[in-house]
């Protein structure tokens, strides 16, 4: 996209959201390189949506500044795409697989003209990266739930942001579909993209990110999985609702 | 010939017909249309509650009109009025369900009632100045529509669909996803709003000629009729006002022939013809589901034949053989047999069918956990009467680690409780794959990978190529056979901490 590839994905600095007296996210500061995979990790309602939404330039800081490819989040529109949670999205809607990776172009087309030639173009080559072309015109709730996080995924790169944000896109999924879904996140991050994917699952965490940022509040760590996944680390952030925290993967390596 | 053209043909030459029918299309049209986007958002509520606080709104505007200018039922003003009278119910009722913990449907309730009952007092109060018929407001009249009712539909119209056709795309992802929509910077709120004051003109064009009360089928029922036939929002929406269309023209023609209320006719069309979609839609109907779920084979009675077949040594099954073992009507064995075949579990052979190898892996990991289970149930002191029966229901709980759980619990065992041989794991053990020692069965040769510390003293260690001797002491001693002639014995804990490379 011809962006100066010194200047970090995504930059955040000294960030404070509250909704009350108890902050949703505090003195948060944390520089994202380009062209890594992240994953986001910590316990229910540590922020992690919060931060999510941040990245999106939907919530107003109290403090700080959230920096995407240089440009203030909430004037960043575009720049970061985000796929859904699967539980988020109405399945039952009536659209294509096409149309669905064609809304990754809207924010590219003025509102009074139609899709043109090399938009179509875009959206079917983002879905022969997924290898969803074959389904283009099957309605999204009559494909298995790996082909229905595919077909998001072929909207973001549609899209053409190079920063991709997922959410939980490993939640309830078999080992199959998580297999598909990982080998697409591989093929992005071939292609340079930046990837932020907010993860649940301890034990794989380590297995799927060249990066981890474990939040509570406040950014707990921000690093290579052996030392994000750190035993005290962890029990201090989770506060003993994990108990299963030996035999990560990650870990190992460091011992 | 006389009774058709009585029928058919003479009403269209009544003006008070044609009229109805052009307001009426136009009106539906335009609620079809709109109403794609409402059931889709689940809005449906919402559209009852903007149709009935209306009244508010067209009694204040006729008021207003009368006292300040002295006109008699000033359209535009009554129009204004029900607008305005729309926004503000839609702003109490998202004000109330933000501030309190009265939630959305409630706040909805509470407000469009309140707004209602408001505009009934106003207009009974000032019965002196205004001259609306609650009645026909609330009931419509569209076999009465007026001049001006035919002008305020077709405004409302064009305007409502100009801005669909134009904002198609924005209407669309904000309400399909609506938090990709603000991450590419659409206004979504704007959006909300433009839909509200659609959903607004759209009920107000049409009260005149349904009622309050039928306005909002009007607005649901051909959107829903349609959502069972398409697969696009595009498409959905060009069907919705077909079936619009089509409500107001039988339902015009039945009140003609009934001689009843006009908008009371509409909707029973509208609702019959709902019905029958839902009934004959080709995927999303009643019928397709039901031949959907006949022609389902279950899982059962697939395992059922597996094991049926394994039992009876894998080949030559006829319908009517098994049918007799398994206990099912043959019609079902039947379908079975070619639902299997399609699937590759089965073959046809000269003799019959008979099981493919995919097959026979699946019938010994079934057979495997129905015997794992006899077992289980035979320890934890089930009758021995009682025993397959219910391994028979459980056997169907065969996950992996479900099955290796009992397994291991059992301490492996080899036969159950009949004395039948348990079918290896043979996922596990496949030439090539490291698992634990315990698993493994007499005569595999293994090279030794790793040796745990309850195994230390053992005698093993890695990179030892050895034999598995047969299971000694009722099952509860491994046996190992060395490649200078010893023999080992382990403890099954021995046992499970080593783990081996499986070499044939």
């Amino acid at each position: 996209m011809g962006t100066n590839h010194d200047i970090p994905a995504i930059e955040v600095k000294n960030l404070t959201v509250s909704f009350g007296p108890r902050p949703a996210l505090l003195d948060m500061s944390v520089r994202i390189d380009q062209g890594v995979s992240v994953g986001i990790i910590g316990p229910n309602g540590a922020g992690k949506s919060t931060f999510i939404k941040a990245v999106l330039g939907f919530v107003k800081p109290d403090f700080g500044t959230v920096k995407i490819l240089g440009f203030p989040a909430a004037q960043a529109k575009g720049l970061v795409a985000y796929v859904p949670q699967r539980g988020a999205v109405d399945w039952d809607y009536p659209i294509t697989v096409a149309e669905v990776a064609m809304m990754g172009r809207y924010g590219h087309i003025p509102w009074w003209k139609d899709p043109s030639r090399s938009d179509w173009q875009i959206v079917q080559e983002a879905l022969e990266m997924v290898r969803m072309e074959e389904f283009s015109d099957r309605q999204i709730g009559q494909l298995s739930g790996g082909q229905q996080q595919r077909v998001f995924m072929a909207r973001a790169l549609a899209q053409g942001a190079d920063i991709l944000l997922l959410d939980e896109p490993f939640a309830g999924v078999d080992a199959a579909t998580e297999n598909a879904i990982l080998d697409v996140l591989d093929r992005a991050k071939k292609s340079g993209r930046t990837l932020l994917v907010v993860h649940h699952d301890l034990t794989t965490a380590g297995e799927y990110f060249d990066l981890l940022m474990l939040i509570k509040q406040r950014l707990y760590a921000y690093g290579s999985p052996e030392a994000v996944l750190n035993p005290d680390l962890l029990g201090e952030v989770y506060e003993g609702k994990l108990r299963v925290f030996s035999g990560l993967k990650g870990q190992r390596e460091s011992v | 010939m006389e009774f058709v053209y009585q029928a058919l043909v003479y009403p269209l030459q009544q003006s008070f017909f044609q009229k109805a029918l052009i307001g009426g299309s136009i009106a539906a049209i335009v609620c079809s249309v709109v109403g794609c986007l409402v059931i889709l958002r689940r809005m449906a509520f919402l559209g009852d509650a903007l149709s009935h606080a209306m009244i508010a709104g067209v009694a204040g505007g006729y008021l207003f009109m009368k006292l300040v200018f002295q006109t008699e039922a000033y359209a535009p003003a009554m129009l204004v009025g029900s607008l305005i009278a729309a926004v503000v119910t839609v702003g109490s009722i998202g004000f109330v369900s933000r501030v309190s913990r009265v939630k959305d449907d409630a706040a909805i309730g509470i407000m469009y009632t309140g707004v209602f009952a408001a505009g009934v007092v106003m207009v009974s109060i000032f019965r002196n100045y205004i001259h609306i018929d609650l009645v026909h407001f609330i009931m419509g009249d569209v076999l009465g529509v007026a001049d001006h009712d035919l002008w305020v539909a077709a405004i409302a119209a064009s305007i409502v669909l100009t801005a669909v056709i134009l904002f198609f795309r924005q209407f669309q992802l904000s309400s399909f996803d609506p938090v990709m929509a603000a991450s590419i910077g659409m206004p979504v709120v704007l959006i909300d709003y433009a839909l509200t004051t659609c959903v607004s003109l759209v009920v107000v064009s049409a009260v005149s000629m349904v009622g309050v009360i039928l306005v909002v089928g009007l607005l649901i029922t051909p959107a829903a009729t349609a959502y069972l036939l398409c697969d696009r929002l595009d498409r959905m929406m060009m069907l919705s006002a077909v079936f619009g269309v089509t409500s107001v023209l039988g339902g015009l023609y039945l009140s003609i022939w009934l001689d009843s209320s006009g908008g009371g006719a509409i909707m029973i069309f509208c609702t019959l013809q709902f019905l029958v979609v839902l009934t004959v839609a080709p995927q999303y109907g009643l019928l397709a589901r039901w031949t959907r779920l006949r022609r389902m084979v279950p899982e059962q009675l697939v395992e059922d034949v597996l094991v049926t077949l394994t039992r009876q040594g894998g080949t030559a099954a006829t319908g009517s053989l098994l049918a007799g073992v398994i206990g099912a009507d043959q019609e079902r064995i039947s379908r079975a047999l070619k639902f299997m075949t399609r699937d590759g579990l089965l073959v046809q052979t000269p003799e019959g069918l008979s099981l493919s190898p995919d097959g026979e892996r699946e019938a010994r990991r079934i057979l495997r956990a129905h015997r794992l289970w006899e077992t289980y149930l035979h320890r934890v002191g089930i009758p021995a009467g009682e025993v397959h029966q219910k391994a028979h229901v459980l056997e169907h709980v065969h996950d992996r680690d479900s099955v290796e759980y009992l397994d291991d619990l059992l301490g492996h065992p080899i036969s159950d409780p009949h004395g039948a041989r348990i079918p290896e794991n043979h996922v596990s053990c496949e030439a090539g794959n490291i698992c634990s020692l315990s698993i493994l069965r007499e005569g595999r040769t293994v090279s030794i990978e790793s040796v745990g510390a309850a195994a230390q003293n053992s005698g093993l260690y890695p990179g030892q190529e050895v034999t598995i001797g047969p299971r000694l002491e009722d099952g509860v001693t491994w046996s190992v056979l060395l490649e200078d002639g010893r023999t080992i014995t382990l403890s099954h804990s021995v046992a499970d901490a080593i783990k081996a490379k499986v070499l044939s």
